[in-house]
């Protein structure tokens, strides 16, 4: 039909609509705003709020919900790069020779113009409070623990789906071939930490420098404690933008 | 509903070559798989490409791919069967089976990229988390599978009523689906490539330009092999579709300025440097050719030049179309990845981006899968032929 032809027409109106017409329309409409509010409700169902004790760069002002609180404090001024932690790291853990539970990365940091200076910056897994890898596993082989805070790997549970290498900012994780599975720093906790009652870790043990400062942020008496609970000390977490809340501090000495 | 065909046509056609498809495209499809068998046996350390830093490689696009495809194809069924659209009922059991066969397809390919699928069905159920969008995706996909076999076996017994039942709930199960992929791939901290306000809209809508895509080359397909013209109401079905693929090739095209806005511009964005490395980086002509050319514009000009009622150029622009997409959610997955994870701290030596390339075994599993879901329609045809269902 001809535009101009339908002109001439006459406006038969919404009256004359047969009922069924009207029924119809309706239920489409109905359903199709059904199906997408139930989407996006599912969509946001799984998400939910961490119970964070520490923030970037904040001091913990409310109670620590762990108790034990591991932490480590890392003085970065002091590292001299010799890796002797990452070598005390995979002889006491099994770490295969591909991966690596901790590094140390070297920083050319510019300080004024035309002038730049090297940093050495160890990293390690951050045990975030609101940690990515424990939001995404689909198994729960990634769990935070509820006693001390550490994020924990189950390796009987894990379906090599990498999705917490994925979603890891601090690139912690690796695959262990050997075990089939995804593994991590654990703060030596299987090696060392659960026999010795908690006193510290292979990599700390090893600094010659007295980098890596492990602790306890519940006990006031702890080294770690007192290094980032003294009134006007500057302290930092790697990629505080994420709100991921680590664990890991550190400060210049 | 659908069209019970009475008088099954008993012309001469060339469905006695589709048997003979259907076996060639399965061997390929079993050479392609055996790779992925290999790799759980071996490791997949030792034969894909994927690394600590880039740990998902190409097989993720197969699976993201036909699991979009699948709901894109359950949506216009579901306007036949759902929403009772006369005009589409008549694509529907082509449709239906195409969109069960698609997420088979991208479950496969998902179950070949764990390195212990074994332990999926036992640890998923024994110790689900529920706040892990890949729980949801995962359970929502293999629910949507069995829903979608039994409406496919409904309407192979030509049950209306309860095929319109299991549509409903397939329909609103792979929409959920969909949805949850946004916040599946967004939580991926470091990897904010996903993570765009637009997302949502952008996956279901390129999810429907996919599935009208696929049933309009796959309903050409089936009338080649059968060697028998498209009836006036398929005609009339697929050229609604093609004017749905129309509009949504605009859709698209909207999304796709977003993506070269945050190229050029990293004030649009929340991940410039990923935007960067894709509009102008080394991702360049992926996303030139193939997210912009092949996926948007080439069919956008055949449509237009030659309208939804020429089948065979119809047909091209959903091939370069489907080809595009699937460019488009291989970058999708492989650019955030590759962004260095302490870029931002001046590390020394660090490249400007993580290295990828998929190796011989994860290129062999992708294309095998391809050929699973071709051999799969083949299936399908002769499926639909033998139980006399018109399609």
């Amino acid at each position: 039909m001809k535009i101009t032809n339908l002109k001439n027409l006459k406006n038969e109106g919404t009256e004359n609509l047969p009922s069924k017409e009207r029924r119809c329309f309706l239920q489409l409409g109905l359903s199709i705003t059904g199906v997408f509010l139930g989407g996006t409700i599912l969509s946001l169902t799984s998400a939910h709020n961490a119970t964070g004790a520490l923030s970037g760069g904040k001091i913990l002002t409310t109670k620590s919900p762990y108790s034990p609180h591991y932490t480590m404090v890392i003085r970065e001024k002091h590292c001299i790069g010799c890796e002797k932690c990452m070598e005390a790291c995979r002889s006491t853990n099994k770490v295969p020779d591909d991966g690596f539970r901790t590094t140390v990365l070297e920083r050319s940091v510019p300080v004024a113009p035309d002038h730049r200076e090297r940093v050495f910056m160890p990293i390690l897994c951050n045990h975030c409070n609101n940690a990515p890898c424990v939001r995404v596993c689909p198994t729960r082989a990634t769990y935070k623990d509820t006693v001390n805070g550490i994020v924990q790997m189950n390796t009987d549970k894990c379906i090599g789906c990498k999705t917490c290498m994925t979603a890891c900012p601090y690139n912690a994780r690796y695959f262990d071939e050997a075990i089939r599975a995804v593994d991590k720093c654990n703060f030596c906790y299987n090696s060392k930490l659960k026999e010795s009652n908690g006193k510290t870790t292979a990599c700390a043990s090893a600094c010659p420098a007295n980098v890596r400062v492990f602790g306890d942020l519940t006990d006031p008496t702890s080294h770690a404690y007192k290094l980032i609970h003294t009134s006007g000390k500057v302290f930092w977490v790697l990629r505080p933008e994420l709100d991921t809340l680590p664990n890991v501090f550190y400060v210049e000495s | 509903m659908m069209t019970i065909e009475q008088n099954f046509d008993s012309k001469p056609s060339l469905l006695g070559t589709s048997e003979l498809l259907f076996t060639g495209l399965t061997l390929l499809s079993i050479i392609g798989l055996s790779f992925g068998l290999h790799s759980l046996l071996v490791g997949h350390h030792h034969t894909f490409g994927t690394t600590r830093e880039v740990p998902w490689g190409i097989l993720i696009t197969p699976y993201v791919f036909f699991a979009c495809l699948s709901t894109g194809l359950c949506i216009i069924s579901s306007l036949g069967q759902v929403f009772r659209i006369e005009i589409f009922q008549p694509i529907i059991p082509r449709t239906v089976f195409l969109s069960l066969a698609t997420m088979a397809t991208g479950l496969m390919c998902i179950t070949l990229e764990l390195e212990n699928p074994w332990r999926v069905g036992l640890n998923a159920l024994s110790s689900p988390h529920p706040a892990s969008n890949i729980w949801w995706k995962t359970t929502i996909y293999s629910l949507f599978l069995i829903f979608m076999l039994f409406n496919f076996l409904a309407l192979l017994v030509k049950n209306e009523k309860m095929a319109r039942f299991f549509a409903i709930i397939a329909f609103i199960t792979v929409t959920m689906g969909n949805l949850n992929m946004k916040s599946d791939m967004a939580l991926l901290g470091e990897r904010g490539f996903w993570n765009e306000n637009y997302m949502p809209l952008y996956f279901l809508s390129l999810s429907t330009l996919c599935g009208c895509a696929a049933v309009i080359l796959f309903t050409w397909a089936a009338k080649l092999l059968k060697g028998k013209p498209m009836n006036r109401a398929e005609e009339l079905a697929i050229q609604s579709t093609g004017r749905l693929f129309m509009v949504l090739l605009l859709a698209i095209a909207y999304f796709t300025g977003i993506k070269v806005m945050g190229g050029f511009f990293p004030e649009f964005t929340k991940n410039p440097e990923a935007m960067y490395n894709l509009v102008q980086g080394n991702f360049f002509l992926n996303f030139w050719i193939g997210e912009v050319g092949l996926a948007v514009v080439l069919p956008l000009i055949l449509i237009g030049v030659a309208g939804v009622q020429n089948r065979t150029t119809m047909a091209i622009a959903s091939i370069s179309c489907l080809v595009g997409s699937f460019v488009l959610f291989y970058d999708l997955v492989i650019v955030g990845q590759l962004i260095p994870h302490y870029y931002q701290y001046n590390v020394v030596d660090l490249p400007q981006y993580y290295p990828y390339s998929p190796s011989l075994h994860e290129i062999m599993i992708t294309t095998g899968a391809i050929f699973f879901f071709l051999a799969a329609f083949i299936f399908g045809e002769i499926v639909l032929k033998k139980m006399k269902i018109k399609s």
